[in-house]
């Protein structure tokens, strides 16, 4: 009785959050299975178990699955880097140069955070309509310009987490390195950067996700059914009316978790503490 | 190795109108073990870093040998610096560490390793050679910070109290450690710190700085014996000097109801400005008078045993201990004073210092 009144109840606690967070999980994977394809059909988990909604997923023309993963894929990972990338720049340099309009630059990257940023949808729609014009590449209708698009979103607030882990980087190591001879570009990439790996473990791997979920912006930017990323494509199957085909659906979903898994399995390694425990005396 | 010049170099930082260092004018020979010492914000620290190429100079030259390195960027000074958290890079191991200004300067592989490997062997660093930072002590910390800049063979050695991190004990050693390193090595050092005990034991010379103005730059014994100004001559020597400011009589100062006799210009000087004087003198220039001598009263308050010696804090008569700063004298360790007792202390003539009462600088005394 003891026991359970001092750690039992934790115990108790844990299974009841793993049944929360595993079960949705296992229902998709279930109606994925199941040849049905409505939902309320495999409430029963795992009763028939066909690949069928695999079949038909990745042999639709109508809706290309495989493509609709690779746009994610590059989207994606595109946005990833480019927002890791161009973050720490801007945080290295807000964290280390003394320049005019420091202050401001940082304030307003916050204040611009504060706007919902579903005032932007419009603007984006315009803006990029009419950048088609001059500049097809990165116009309406391009991928490259929706990840244009996810990278200026993205900045903000990125570029503020980036900061504050930068501060935490004594300073004396970039003056000790400058005095070494490196360069501002070997500090940054040779020395910096290696110190705030978790960060930009943490800022790659949201972004990642943020990017595979976000629907709204896709769905305005990319119009052809063979650029659409995952959350646009897959929306398809079960928008229209009395053609729900959820058993599709869960088949996609299931597949498109996939990666997300690996990448966060990939990078949990450098999310770890104690980088820079060494370098001063602490 | 090279000569250090700074000329009138003066440091303003952004948004204050004092500067951090003001007009600073100093000659380092070739070789010489410099010691920049004061209280904190004194401008010793940035004085460093304007030599270093940290720092912007506001106004003013800096020359390493006889090439002017004002404008120039750190890494084309040729020196190396130690900082006070070592700030080493702590991804790489202590070889990696010590060889990363050599391989950014593009030395070739077997050159660094052997450049790396003898360091090492200097600082009795070869086991560790592939540690990581984290994985070191302190102490071995702070020789890898060494050891990096040794591997350089720059021509000048900045130190930015590369000792305040360690404990007492190993403080001490190491101290020894740096000086005759230095001395074999023979490369030009500029050293900062605020301890007035590394600076005297390890400087050929030092320079004493106060709100970045330069004090007093000589050899630790003149310093010593002979301070420039009231403030030198408290900062350094530890237990301090005891400084305050008495009667003046026509030969000297009435220090309690004693004369003590000063130079005939020193009580012109201080004479033609007031009628008192500054007088200081050392704990260790004072003798407990005997019976029936002359000597100044003195109520014990506290009797401080080092072993070695013992020193005695004790006020004036009539003065009160709270307030006022203590008198101070260095008395036989095996002697029976007690607190509360009434000592008569004789000071001794010829070390007793004079300061002008209202600028604080030094009046002569031969």
């Amino acid at each position: 009785m003891t026991w359970l009144r001092s750690t039992g109840w934790r115990h108790l606690i844990g299974l009841a959050t793993l049944v929360f967070a595993l079960f949705p999980i296992l229902f998709v994977i279930s109606a994925s299975l199941n040849p049905s394809g409505t939902l309320v059909g495999s409430n029963s988990l795992f009763s028939q178990l066909t690949l069928a909604n695999y079949r038909n997923l990745l042999d639709d023309p109508m809706h290309p699955y495989a493509k609709w993963f690779l746009n994610t894929m590059v989207i994606g990972g595109l946005t990833a880097v480019g927002t890791v990338f161009l973050g720490a720049c801007a945080a290295y340099a807000f964290s280390r140069f003394r320049f005019r309009g420091r202050r401001t630059g940082l304030l307003t990257l916050l204040l611009v955070q504060m706007f919902p940023q579903l005032l932007a949808y419009v603007a984006i729609f315009l803006l990029l309509l009419s950048l088609k014009d001059v500049f097809p590449v990165l116009g309406l209708g391009s991928r490259l310009g929706l990840v244009m698009v996810y990278l200026g979103g993205a900045l903000g607030v990125n570029t503020y987490l980036m900061y504050g882990f930068f501060n935490t980087v004594p300073r004396e190591i970039d003056e000790s390195a400058k005095i070494d001879g490196a360069s501002h570009a070997q500090i940054f990439f040779g020395i910096i950067l290696r110190l705030v790996a978790p960060i930009l473990a943490v800022i790659g791997l949201l972004s990642f996700v943020a990017t595979i979920n976000e629907f709204v912006i896709a769905s305005v930017v990319l119009v052809d059914p063979d650029k659409q990323t995952l959350a646009v494509g897959m929306y398809q199957f079960v928008s229209q009316q009395f053609s729900e085909h959820w058993g599709v659906f869960a088949a996609g979903a299931f597949l498109g978790a996939v990666p997300v898994v690996l990448l966060f399995q990939f990078l949990q390694r450098y999310i770890v503490g104690g980088l820079t425990a060494g370098a001063v005396k602490g | 190795m090279a000569s250090v010049t700074f000329d009138r170099a003066t440091r303003i930082y952004p948004g204050s109108e004092h500067p951090a260092v003001d007009k600073l004018d100093l000659q380092i020979q070739d070789g010489e073990f410099l010691v920049l010492v004061g209280p904190s914000g004194c401008g010793k620290s940035t004085s460093l870093r304007m030599l270093a190429g940290l720092e912007e100079c506001s106004e003013g030259r800096i020359l390493i040998g006889d090439r002017d390195v004002t404008r120039l960027q750190p890494k084309d000074r040729d020196i190396a610096m130690v900082f006070q958290n070592y700030a080493l890079y702590p991804h790489m191991s202590v070889a990696e560490n010590m060889a990363f200004a050599l391989k950014i300067a593009g030395v070739a592989k077997d050159e660094r390793d052997k450049r790396v490997r003898d360091a090492a062997k200097l600082l009795d660093l070869e086991p560790y050679l592939d540690r990581k930072p984290k994985a070191l002590s302190g102490g071995q910390r702070q020789r890898v910070a060494m050891g990096r800049a040794i591997v350089r063979e720059p021509r000048v050695f900045l130190m930015d109290e590369p000792l305040s991190n360690l404990d007492a004990k190993l403080r001490v050693s190491t101290r020894t450690q740096i000086a005759s390193l230095q001395r074999r090595l023979g490369i030009t050092t500029v050293y900062v710190t605020h301890d007035q005990v590394e600076a005297m034991t390890m400087g050929d010379r030092v320079a004493v700085l106060k709100d970045g103005v330069l004090q007093q730059c000589d050899t630790p014994r003149h310093l010593y014996d002979r301070p420039n100004n009231v403030f030198v001559a408290g900062f350094i020597g530890s237990p301090a000097m005891n400084i305050r400011d008495f009667p003046l009589t026509q030969n000297g100062a009435m220090v309690g109801d004693t004369e003590i006799p000063l130079h005939r210009e020193a009580v012109a000087m201080a004479g033609r400005e007031g009628n008192t004087v500054t007088v200081g003198f050392r704990p260790e220039d004072v003798d407990l008078a005997g019976d029936g001598q002359p000597g100044v009263p003195v109520e014990v308050d506290v009797i401080e045993e080092l072993g070695s010696d013992a020193f005695l804090y004790g006020h004036l008569p009539g003065a009160n201990p709270l307030e006022d700063s203590p008198i101070i004298a260095r008395i036989d360790p095996r002697s029976t004073i007690k607190r509360g007792d009434t000592v008569h202390l004789a000071i001794r003539p010829h070390h007793v210092h004079a300061f002008s009462p209202t600028s604080g600088e030094r009046l002569p005394d031969a």
